[in-house]
């Protein structure tokens, strides 16, 4: 029908809602993650240049990694300047906030029944989201520090 | 219980024979505590400006009409409270993301034709003569649709959705949680039927979960995780066309 009104596109619409604001926000945290993952495969690479130069059968991985001159070394002491640690700081936050929001988000997505009863939301956060995310850090942790 | 107090609403005006762009009407209307925006336009209405153009019906949160921009911020106007407000101004709009026809006036058809593309209602291969009863649900099976099926297509949620305004293919939350409704209703066999709507192009992976669709929604049908969940499903779907090819 001829006559009806438009609105124009908002282009600001983000800001029109702290909840829109909320979303930006939480996309944005991909940026991050996307930026430390970048440093992190550059990383990978620094070790598998150790290994070329430390030959076909290197000694213990301390050696490997650490032996110096050795790029991975020099790499590691690049990354402690405070520049980068930062960086990692704002990687880690932002990392964080999104597993934060991603269980929240984890009940609403994925709900789950027990007969009639829907298992309530800050259940179905630790059963699918900060129980598995704890129970793998502490696996980790227990492999890297034993 | 009120008080000799007035209060100003700003009313969105457009009529398309006289107005080339929409203005906005001041009113000063008594301020009652026990009214909702709703009973001040009525009010408007009745005593000063016959001409305001509106929907609304049953004043008691249950038709899904009185749907319009309070203050910004996508309400049932029969459902907002004018102590919630007052002394301040209400500017009313009519709902975003829709074309005004007139006034707080919003054309549905865009949204009439998305609700009908989702198919929402049962589909069966057979259909069983009525003296062999009714097909049995347990409450269990009832219980993973109910939530979806308390809509009352009020289309609060494709004013909060900034999908709904960018990409005109989305389907939208309110269609696309009565989709999943019939798909999660055990009598329902039309899933895959209703899924080759569903999946083509943005009609559903539109939305990128920002979710407020739930947060206005005044019935609690979380249609942002209605269409998580349908998505989900979706994808399933969509392997499992590779792994087992339809046959016939």
């Amino acid at each position: 029908m001829s006559g009806q009104y438009h609105r124009p596109h908002r282009w600001a619409w983000w800001t029109e809602r702290p909840g829109y604001m909320r979303f930006m926000i939480r996309e944005l945290t991909s940026v991050f993650m996307a930026g430390y993952l970048v440093v992190f495969v550059l990383t990978l690479a620094k070790v598998g240049a150790g290994e070329a130069l430390a030959g076909a059968t290197p000694g213990t991985i301390e050696d490997v990694l650490f032996g110096s001159p050795h790029p991975f070394a020099e790499w590691i002491a690049e990354m402690r300047s405070p520049g980068w640690m930062a960086a990692h700081a704002v990687a880690l936050a932002a990392a964080v906030w999104h597993a934060v929001t991603f269980f929240g988000a984890v009940p609403q997505a994925m709900p789950i029944f027990l007969g009639e009863k829907r298992l309530p939301a800050p259940v179905a956060m630790i059963v699918m989201g900060y129980g598995p995310w704890l129970t793998v850090t502490a696996v980790i942790l227990w492999w890297v520090l034993r | 219980m009120s008080n000799n107090g007035k209060m100003t609403l700003e009313i969105f005006r457009y009529h398309p024979e006289t107005d080339a762009e929409p203005r906005y009407q001041s009113y000063e209307v008594p301020y009652n505590e026990d009214w909702v925006v709703l009973d001040a336009i009525n009010w408007i209405k009745d005593h000063m400006d016959g001409s305001v153009t509106y929907r609304w019906s049953c004043r008691m949160g249950v038709c899904g009409s009185c749907g319009m921009m309070v203050n910004g911020e996508p309400k049932l106007t029969c459902a907002a409270f004018l102590k919630d407000y007052y002394p301040g101004a209400v500017r009313v709009d009519p709902l975003v993301n829709f074309p005004v026809e007139r006034d707080l006036l919003i054309s549905m058809d865009g949204f009439m034709e998305k609700l009908e593309a989702v198919k929402p209602y049962i589909i069966r291969d057979d259909v069983n003569d009525t003296s062999e009863g009714e097909y049995r649900q347990s409450p269990a099976e009832l219980a993973r649709y109910k939530q979806f099926s308390m809509c009352i297509n009020c289309m609060l949620c494709y004013s909060a959705c900034p999908v709904v305004g960018h990409e005109e293919e989305f389907l939208g939350p309110a269609a696309l949680a009565l989709g999943h409704r019939y798909n999660k209703d055990s009598r329902d066999q039309g899933q895959s039927e209703r899924m080759e709507v569903m999946l083509s192009n943005e009609a559903m992976w539109g939305c990128t979960f920002v979710g407020e669709c739930s947060v206005v929604c005044p019935k609690h049908v979380d249609p942002a995780g209605a269409i998580q969940q349908a998505k989900a499903a979706g994808a399933q779907e969509y392997f499992k066309s590779f792994v087992m090819p339809r046959s016939s």
